[in-house]
């Protein structure tokens, strides 16, 4: 608290905020973080509500774009000239099971790091020690076998049983990816 | 004209087919399966040609696998930071399913968290950087004040989008529905 009190003091004494923003900001922040009863417990309690968006890098990010919207019938939008970006929908769709307004469909971000071309030096973000190893996709109308046929016509390599009711498969980088139906959940098997 | 396309499509592709079983890719059992399934989508014709071609419809994420050295300090982390909640009984001492959004079964998500085990997978050529929730009802100053109060540090990013390191130093955006949106471009 006492290092929020003095940024904000300081953002204060440079001018970067005004003394009634200082007020409104010192007593939000008090009154969130010392005032007792379950409901001042619950504002410093985050709910995520669903994935916003996953940033997938590889060599040539329309390669894998193009697979993306092959097999899973994706649009592309926003493309700049390192990466794209594949929505779970079309514009103005509400996510699946979602009534709040302001969550927006999940999307990919499909992007090829930056190569060397000026501009300033980025800090370098430390080795996570952790890594998403695949991804499963919830899709609509889910048959195991009717799935494998579809893939097959597809021309999608490697494709072979995940769980009990997934199939998994590579993508065209190789990276392993997962397809369901609505059943599979955090609380089935598989 | 058209027939013969599928069929030079279809002969290249058992070809390929035949090529994997005899190099010890493929067993007999799923060689077999996998030809019958062909030529039963081959069979159906172009209807079914065009459902296949169309790909599939994402209704959503199902699951993320997050694989590090102690998935117990991962899950208190997804668990105290941004509300996800363990499901019950799948907390096996190796692993755990974290979920959050829509209700298990009907959209909703989770982050499987496990120990790393070893794997023969060739390393792909791709990798998932960070993945980026989305908050509801956002509001900066409460925000950033609940992430210091669990004892976390904003690594980076701007007003309605920001990134946490979690105790793997793994990047995690959160943001709202204005600054991070697919459709935003």
């Amino acid at each position: 608290m006492e290092g929020f009190v003095a940024q904000k003091l300081n953002e204060f004494e440079t001018g970067k905020i005004s003394r009634r923003r200082l007020i409104e900001q010192l007593t939000l922040a008090a009154t969130t973080l010392y005032a007792t009863g379950a409901g001042a417990q619950a504002d410093t309690t985050l709910k995520a509500q669903l994935i916003n968006h996953i940033s997938y890098t590889c060599p040539e990010f329309k390669t894998a774009a193009d697979w993306y919207s092959k097999v899973f019938n994706l649009d592309q939008v926003g493309q700049s000239k390192n990466d794209v970006v594949l929505p779970f929908g079309k514009k103005g769709e509400q996510p699946y099971n979602v009534t709040a307004k302001d969550v927006p469909l999940s999307h990919l971000i499909v992007r090829t790091p930056e190569r060397g071309q000026g501009g300033p030096p980025r800090a370098p973000k430390p080795t996570a020690q952790a890594v998403i190893d695949y991804i499963s996709y919830t899709v609509a109308d889910f048959n195991r076998e009717r799935a494998r046929a579809d893939l097959a016509a597809l021309g999608v390599k490697n494709v072979r049983d995940g769980g009990p009711r997934s199939l998994r498969m590579d993508d065209v980088y190789g990276y392993e990816v997962e397809i369901c139906g609505l059943e599979s959940s955090a609380l089935s098997d598989g | 004209m058209q027939g013969k396309r599928e069929d030079h499509g279809m002969e290249r592709f058992i070809a390929d087919l035949v090529k994997s079983f005899e190099s010890g890719k493929v067993d007999r059992r799923e060689f077999c399966k996998t030809v019958a399934l062909a030529a039963t989508v081959y069979a159906a014709g172009d209807a079914a040609n065009a459902q296949a071609t169309r790909g599939f419809k994402v209704i959503g994420v199902n699951h993320l696998s997050y694989s590090c050295p102690d998935y117990i300090r991962a899950r208190e982390f997804f668990i105290n930071v941004f509300g996800l909640e363990s499901a019950p009984g799948k907390d096996n001492g190796r692993q755990a399913n974290l979920m959050f959004g829509p209700e298990p079964g009907k959209g909703g998500t989770y982050i499987l968290t496990h120990n790393a085990t070893p794997s023969n997978r060739p390393q792909p050529e791709a990798y998932i950087d960070h993945f980026c929730f989305t908050l509801s009802n956002w509001d900066e100053t409460r925000v950033r004040a609940a992430i210091k109060a669990k004892g976390q540090e904003i690594s980076g990013g701007r007003p309605g989008s920001l990134h946490v390191l979690d105790p793997y130093s793994y990047d995690i955006q959160f943001a709202n529905s204005v600054e991070e949106n697919a459709f935003r471009h």
